[in-house]
């Protein structure tokens, strides 16, 4: 047993913690943020050339072939700096359903994924589903022709392809469509965590079959291993919210002074800062069991996911919700990073199911 | 990273398993399984088995006669004792005292004292905690007097547990009642048997006969049961509490209550209840990652220091949350108690049997977040050390 991670991991991280603190700053985030911009496209470009967009495809693909402990170091190193570039929509879900895939034209696809030059979205909600991401309306007539509607589309107004669950012959299916395809209509909105998403409906697209990404057993073995693999990314961005809730806290209680002393001196702060110390340690030390289930391909790899999802979840909220309180009014208020990591929180609990919804998965 | 045991490891395992399936002696089994209270004699059988196979030195250097275990070796002992439902084992001759003794004990002492633990010949208590001082150790007023070639001892201790069972008893005491309260600290070996000792028993709220107050009037101790040098017992005593924290997240004995809770549960029908104990399961399974976390941080070369205080908190809490669980599944048969000694003390009345133990452990494991340092006092030491504030 050794639960050290390797010199290559330990040099990934510090090459995005680098990253993350001299070029990612939390004001010039907000400037993008409150820019007509949903993401820094230098940043992207930046990711492209670091080979992060590449990093968890295989080498068939044109990837490093990394596996889901890459993946966990670099979402818990961007939860920490609550980055917004649509790594998630891109990589993680409509690039590594894409990878896992037999598709024809994955190679191709990913390259574009890879090199930063294309967006690409998964869109798997449906309002009338929630956290059912296997039964879709949406469907494909006798005549190929594609109708229904998806819901919380991450980035979906920059992507120019979607893939679509729906069903088609009575199976679950994925197929490929252009954004641009006739029939295809979207709004937008900003999520709680300063992304973006689409709402998107589709009137009698037309489908050929060379856009059928899968169908069967087959489609559906790749939404789930892709859910759970980005169930995972995102728990582990959680982590990393949770690290910087307790840090950023102890830090600011150190300089606060009130009473003719740092805050820090008062117990009863001590120890909840002590609680939240606790409860990161608890969601890393779940982080890894699920990390390695998942690197492993183990039976257990969805319940172990759902444990840390639940943990998370729950306790992220709880950890932001004390910085917040701890930083007093400071807290609240718009311009400090502290509060927005309770908005990245609740957006990663609504995420690929909930706490309750986690809970009850890993009790079955 | 590689989350399995290597296959020494795993060969140990084993060893441990074939012990447990042969040589736990049967009648300290039974009662356990069946939640019952264990006598003396049956704890002396217990420990003297595992003398037998030369375990008891668990955590002792192989100089010693221990076993020389890993960090490893001994998380896995913990871990397959505590899933097997064994007692837990008496800490204050093997892991508290010993390490003291060998440590800055003189040659003689080690001669004298070591080999009778090891063989559980004589049954240690711990005279730390007074009437005054609790969390405030070091405020400790049980006086040391020197006359001749003996200390006179007077004062008194508390919460001593089994101190009615102990042959011996380790003593913090205070030889010097002037300048810094921990410099003026000793640390003293007594016989039980001196005259002027005195214990009485503290019932607690389980109804148990656990802890006691020990009381010392003129105890006449020889100058050569001191160990180490006078006024040095504060080092000594934390040296000692390092050792105690072996074993403290009790990740096994917790997982075979939750295994037990889960048979109990499945037949309710209850789905709030069912909720909880999935937070509880996965409560058990981040602590467990949490230990061997530092466990692999040991084995390659790391100290985790104040880390381990998580393992006190959070081991604690789920002990007792586990006991509260137990009581919730007991639904309206949480009124009846029957009081220490379990239902053979009383009628047989109706409702489960967990029933019964539930209650009982439920009130017991209430000391579980007071004692080895309270958790208000285990977050003070992460506040402190790993926090900086």
């Amino acid at each position: 047993m050794n639960l050290s991670y390797t010199e290559e991991q330990v040099m990934l991280r510090e090459q995005i913690q680098k990253f993350c603190e001299t070029e990612y700053d939390f004001y010039k985030r907000e400037e993008v943020v409150k820019s007509d911009k949903d993401f820094d496209e230098n940043a992207w470009s930046l990711f492209a050339e670091q080979g992060w967009l590449s990093m968890p495809f295989s080498e068939e693909s044109g990837g490093f072939g990394f596996g889901p402990i890459e993946l966990s170091i670099l979402f818990e190193e961007f939860g920490k700096s609550l980055v917004i570039e649509p790594y998630l929509s891109n990589v993680v879900l409509a690039g590594s359903i894409l990878d896992k895939s037999n598709f024809e034209g994955k190679v191709q696809l990913i390259e574009g994924i890879c090199s930063g030059s294309s967006h690409l979205s998964l869109a798997y909600v449906e309002a009338a589903h929630s956290y059912e991401y296997l039964k879709p309306d949406t469907n494909v007539s006798e005549d190929n022709k594609l109708n229904g509607a998806k819901t919380l589309v991450l980035n979906g107004k920059n992507a120019s392809k979607l893939i679509v669950s729906c069903v088609k012959n009575d199976e679950f299916s994925l197929v490929l469509i252009d954004t641009a395809a006739e029939g295809v209509s979207f709004n937008t909105f900003k999520t709680i965590d300063e992304k973006t998403c689409a709402e998107f409906s589709f009137e009698n697209v037309s489908i050929e079959d060379k856009d059928i990404i899968a169908s069967g057993d087959e489609a559906k073995n790749l939404l789930i291993e892709t859910l759970n693999l980005a169930t995972l990314c995102v728990s582990a961005e959680a982590v990393g919210c949770m690290i910087s809730c307790y840090q950023k806290t102890v830090q600011y209680t150190k300089e606060r002074e009130q009473f003719d002393q740092p805050i820090s001196n008062f117990q009863v702060l001590q120890h909840r800062m002590v609680d939240m110390f606790i409860d990161s340690e608890l969601a890393k030390s779940l982080l890894y069991k699920a990390m390695l289930e998942v690197d492993s391909d183990s039976e257990d790899k969805f319940k172990h996911v759902s444990a840390l999802k639940a943990h998370v979840g729950k306790f992220g909220k709880l950890s932001a919700q004390n910085a917040i309180q701890l930083h007093g009014g400071m807290g609240v208020s718009e311009e400090m990073m502290i509060g927005h990591y309770l908005k990245k929180m609740v957006a990663i609990d609504a995420m690929f199911g909930n706490a309750d919804f986690h809970l009850k998965a890993f009790s079955k | 990273m590689d989350i399995n045991f290597s296959k020494e490891d795993l060969q140990f395992r084993d060893e441990l398993r074939e012990w447990l399936a042969n040589d736990y002696p049967k009648h300290v089994k039974d009662k356990m399984d069946k939640g019952e209270h264990l006598t003396r004699q049956d704890m002396v059988d217990y420990h003297k088995a595992l003398s037998a196979k030369g375990w008891m030195g668990y955590n002792w250097p192989v100089e010693y006669g221990g076993t020389g275990w890993s960090a490893t070796q001994l998380y896995l002992f913990n871990k397959e004792f505590g899933m097997a439902g064994c007692p837990p084992l008496l800490a204050f001759g093997v892991s508290m005292v010993a390490p003291v003794i060998w440590t800055f004990g003189n040659e003689e002492q080690k001669k004298r004292f070591l080999p009778d633990i090891l063989d559980f010949n004589t049954w240690w208590c711990q005279g730390y905690s007074e009437p005054g001082s609790g969390s405030d150790l070091a405020s400790l007023k049980t006086k040391a007097v020197k006359e001749g070639d003996h200390y006179i001892v007077n004062g008194s201790k508390t919460w001593t547990t089994l101190a009615q069972n102990a042959d011996w008893i380790f003593l913090l005491v205070r030889t010097e009642s002037t300048g810094k309260k921990q410099e003026g600290i000793s640390f003293l070996l007594v016989d039980m048997k001196t005259p002027g000792i005195e214990v009485k028993p503290i019932i607690t709220i389980d109804g148990d006969h656990e802890v006691n107050s020990v009381f010392f009037t003129d105890v006449k101790v020889p100058v050569e049961n001191l160990v180490g040098e006078e006024g040095k017992g504060w080092t000594y005593a934390k040296f000692l509490l390092a050792h105690e924290r072996f074993g403290i997240a009790a990740v096994g004995a917790s997982m075979r209550a939750l295994n037990q809770l889960k048979e109990v549960v499945s037949e309710l029908n209850n789905s709030d209840l069912d909720k909880k104990v999935a937070e509880m399961e996965i409560a058990i399974s981040a602590l467990e990652m949490t230990e061997l976390r530092l466990l692999s941080d040991l084995e390659n070369g790391g100290h985790p220091g104040a880390e381990s205080s998580i393992l006190k908190i959070k081991g604690t809490e789920i002990q007792q949350g586990l006991t509260e669980l137990f009581v919730e599944a007991a639904g309206e048969y949480a009124l009846m108690y029957p009081g220490a000694g379990g239902y053979g003390s009383n009628d047989k009345p109706s409702g489960p049997e967990h029933a019964a133990v539930s209650l009982e452990r439920f009130l017991n494991f209430r000391k579980t977040s007071i004692y080895g340092g309270s958790n208000e006092i285990q977050k003070n030491i992460i506040s402190k050390f790993v926090l900086g504030v």
